[in-house]
């Protein structure tokens, strides 16, 4: 019933903007902004390049708004613009992304996320080897793999959706999200929590 | 779906209610019956637990913070295409043309209509259109009028007699 309402919130935002109240874009754009950079950070591993594909996806969404109908959920939409858009940019930059070195990548931004996180030296350094780890996990998946689990994991969204943010069908998002798992178990699964990893 | 002849999700080839087991996305009464399955078969056993600590490692990957200007940039990217927008509706199809988008049979039609638009309009007002404006016409006629006009009174200077004719005839 939440998530009735949610939709059918988020398509009467939509059906405004397209009757030219930018005010009702806004709204949209303070509660989608963090999951889709999010998204798109985990999808392409760089801060800089996720919020200016971020930005690319708003505007589209923007663009968009005199042929929008509310004919699927709102956050499928938003996903199928996001996921195309980082599909894309992985497929262009394969070639360059495999002569980057995934510490020069890992160094960007982990800096941040662990100092905040431990107090002692030691934990800094779990924390940080487990992160590295995690994203190497994540970068090794084939990329409509990884942006299936991330769908899956972090917007708990549907098969079905996933399925159609993904441009394929149900049975196709299930076999992705199987093999993707299988995968991240192999290299995963030993680690578990982070906390319980410290304790 | 009763769990002493519920088949193996693993063996039945639906490893996916397995995963959506283990990410909470089953309803209560499919979650029970997943529950019951996992105490009795090991293998999806061994495959929930190593899914549910890959799961926990994922739920401690944090995002990184967004830029503080990420939302001005957005909306100066949507102003600066409100401007040109009007300027881009009319220069699209142009635009679309020149990348190879649209082919040339749309320019052939556009060029087709003006030309018939031209042959039109010629036929309509047959001969050379006058071009010149109406008051250049008008002053043209005015200093032609004045021309004649002082040609006609020199005329008639020279035929005005002289004062000593004028002398002679009294006389």
């Amino acid at each position: 019933m939440m998530a009735v309402a949610t939709i059918e919130r988020d398509a009467e935002l939509m059906l405004r903007v397209r009757e030219g109240d930018t005010q009702s874009f806004a709204v949209l754009l303070e509660k989608y902004r963090g999951p889709v950079i999010h998204f798109l950070q985990r999808m392409i591993l760089n801060q800089a390049v996720a919020e200016e594909l971020a930005q690319e996806v708003f505007l589209r969404v923007y663009r968009s708004r005199a042929n929008y109908e509310p004919t699927a959920k709102f956050t499928t939409w938003l996903y199928r613009i996001a996921s195309h858009l980082a599909l894309n940019h992985i497929r262009d930059r394969r070639h360059e992304r495999n002569q980057e070195s995934l510490d020069e990548e890992v160094s960007e931004g982990m800096g941040r996320q662990v100092a905040s996180l431990g107090p002692t030296i030691e934990q800094t350094l779990v924390r940080e080897s487990k992160f590295v780890e995690i994203r190497q996990a994540i970068q090794n998946l084939p990329a409509k793999q990884r942006a299936a689990v991330l769908m899956h994991k972090y917007e708990e969204m549907e098969y079905s959706h996933i399925a159609t943010a993904l441009e394929c069908s149900e049975s196709a998002v299930k076999s992705l999200l199987f093999r993707a798992y299988e995968g991240l178990r192999a290299k995963l699964a030993h680690m578990g929590g982070l906390e319980e990893e410290i304790r | 779906m009763n769990p002493k002849t519920m088949s193996c999700p693993l063996q039945s080839g639906n490893a996916d209610v397995l995963l959506s087991y283990c990410a909470h996305m089953l309803d209560a009464e499919r979650t029970e019956l997943m529950e019951q399955h996992v105490a009795v078969c090991a293998e999806c056993f061994a495959l929930a637990e190593q899914q549910k600590r890959v799961w926990s490692a994922l739920d401690d990957w944090a995002p990184e913070p967004i830029s503080e200007g990420f939302d001005a940039t957005l909306f100066a990217r949507i102003a600066a295409e409100e401007r040109g927008s009007a300027w881009e509706r009319w220069m699209a199809p142009v635009r679309r043309w020149l990348s190879g988008d649209i082919g040339w049979e749309p320019v052939l039609s556009m060029g087709v209509a003006c030309f018939t638009l031209v042959v039109g309009i010629y036929l309509q007002n047959p001969g050379r259109p006058d071009l010149t404006l109406p008051t250049v016409k008008i002053e043209a006629q005015e200093l032609e009028q004045a021309d004649r006009a002082l040609e006609d009174m020199e005329m008639l200077r020279q035929l005005e007699p002289t004062a000593e004719a004028k002398e002679d005839n009294r006389l």
